[in-house]
């Protein structure tokens, strides 16, 4: 990304104004041609994640609209959450451009998500269990409530 | 000796003085924010995952969100609902062309874009507003519930009511969670329309910027790409919104 600075030229941006950073160390494309190969390379990128994104929605509503009541539950869950997973890495990678800052940065961002995957194991196992307590125990059973409206 | 030197390297690099990131510091912290954000949405997900969990029947997306405008009463479902991810997909993209546009200060492009992002923006509001309008002629809105008197049929076609032989505890069932259904829907549905609407209105503070050449006697389009990392995840939670309450 920095190919075209060395730390040198690069210096004098950090002493001196820094509102000029971004313009002269974190954007190396600013002035140039937008009509320039390697802009064209990067639409072009753009529009085939769009390509992506638009058939794996359109696989998504076809398999909601007429398969998802004669598979498994668990698989159709499985489908669903892949195939939107893949749709939020293409959209953080390429249209939010993480995959193009520094590897510290991505691992930065990234790394507190993890937490995530506590959060819905745990949160899920409890409402599983809920369901199991309400159904069994007799002062949760929902008739016995009702019979007492 | 060359660890020796890569050590001073290091040091410097991360004493300060410098961006070690590469980033600015204004677009780092638009990242932090909506870090800050994706665990609001997550535990909004997550809770109405609990409560889906919890509750003995759900009911089914495909007969909730099945109405098209001036369709009447066909039943169509996600059809609606395909066309708004497909809008909000779509003013994604111009968004990260608009973003381009700015990296090459190319005032002409960025104007452009930022225009088509902001109707995109404004034709998913105004589907969202349809949608929401439409249920709530059909009964549903924050707080409502299925009548208990209702006949056991008129929950049948909910998650797993067939396992249920008990048509009191059925009713009970279906009560609890349309309640928890439309209490999560329009709260989720909602509070991601809030972020379209103040995304839009982000958009259309740097569109007259842009007009005004703001940005090119600043010398760069950084706020573009700030505004487009806050527009990317708003299409990026309705990626999630989308999935959990229309598809599973």
């Amino acid at each position: 990304m920095s190919h075209t600075h060395n730390d040198h030229n690069t210096q004098h941006f950090y002493e001196g104004d820094q509102s000029k950073l971004y313009s002269g160390v974190m954007n190396p494309h600013f002035g140039h041609d937008i009509t320039a190969p390697d802009s064209k390379k990067q639409v072009g990128r753009i529009w085939k994640v769009f390509w992506i994104l638009l058939v794996v929605t359109i696989v998504e509503v076809i398999l909601g609209m007429f398969f998802s009541h004669h598979l498994p539950e668990g698989l159709v869950a499985f489908f669903f959450l892949t195939l939107t997973l893949l749709k939020a890495a293409y959209i953080v990678s390429v249209f939010m451009h993480l995959g193009d800052e520094r590897r510290n940065f991505l691992i930065t961002v990234l790394i507190p998500l993890v937490l995530f995957i506590w959060f819905i194991i745990a949160f899920l196992a409890d409402g599983d269990f809920w369901l199991h307590m309400n159904s069994t125990s007799p002062t949760r059973d929902v008739a016995a409530i009702v019979s007492i409206k | 000796m060359a660890q020796a030197t890569a050590t001073t390297a290091d040091s410097k690099l991360w004493g300060g003085g410098r961006s070690p990131f590469n980033v600015s510091y204004g677009k780092m912290m638009m990242w932090f924010f909506l870090l800050s954000d994706t665990f609001t949405f997550g535990a909004f997900l997550i809770s109405y995952g609990t409560n889906r969990f919890f509750s003995a029947v759900w009911p089914d997306p495909n007969k909730v969100f099945k109405a098209f405008p001036m369709m009447g009463h066909m039943s169509l479902p996600l059809l609606f609902v395909s066309i708004m991810t497909f809008i909000l997909i779509m003013s994604s993209v111009t968004m990260v062309l608009a973003v381009h546009a700015g990296h090459y200060g190319d005032r002409k492009g960025v104007i452009k874009w930022l225009l088509f992002t902001i109707v995109g923006g404004i034709c998913f509001l105004s589907c969202q507003a349809w949608e929401w309008t439409h249920l709530h002629s059909e009964g549903a809105w924050w707080g409502s519930f299925t009548d208990l008197s209702a006949p056991a049929s008129s929950i049948e076609h909910f998650f797993r009511a067939k396992a249920i032989s008990n048509p009191a505890f059925a009713a009970g069932a279906g009560m609890q969670a349309t309640h928890d259904f439309y209490n999560f829907f329009f709260t989720i549905t909602g509070f991601h329309g809030a972020h379209v609407a103040s995304g839009v209105v982000l958009l259309i503070i740097a569109l007259v910027n842009s007009v005004n050449g703001t940005y090119d006697r600043r010398g760069h389009y950084e706020m573009v790409e700030k505004i487009g990392l806050y527009w990317h995840f708003v299409d990026l939670v309705w990626v999630f919104v989308f999935t959990c309450f229309y598809l599973l």
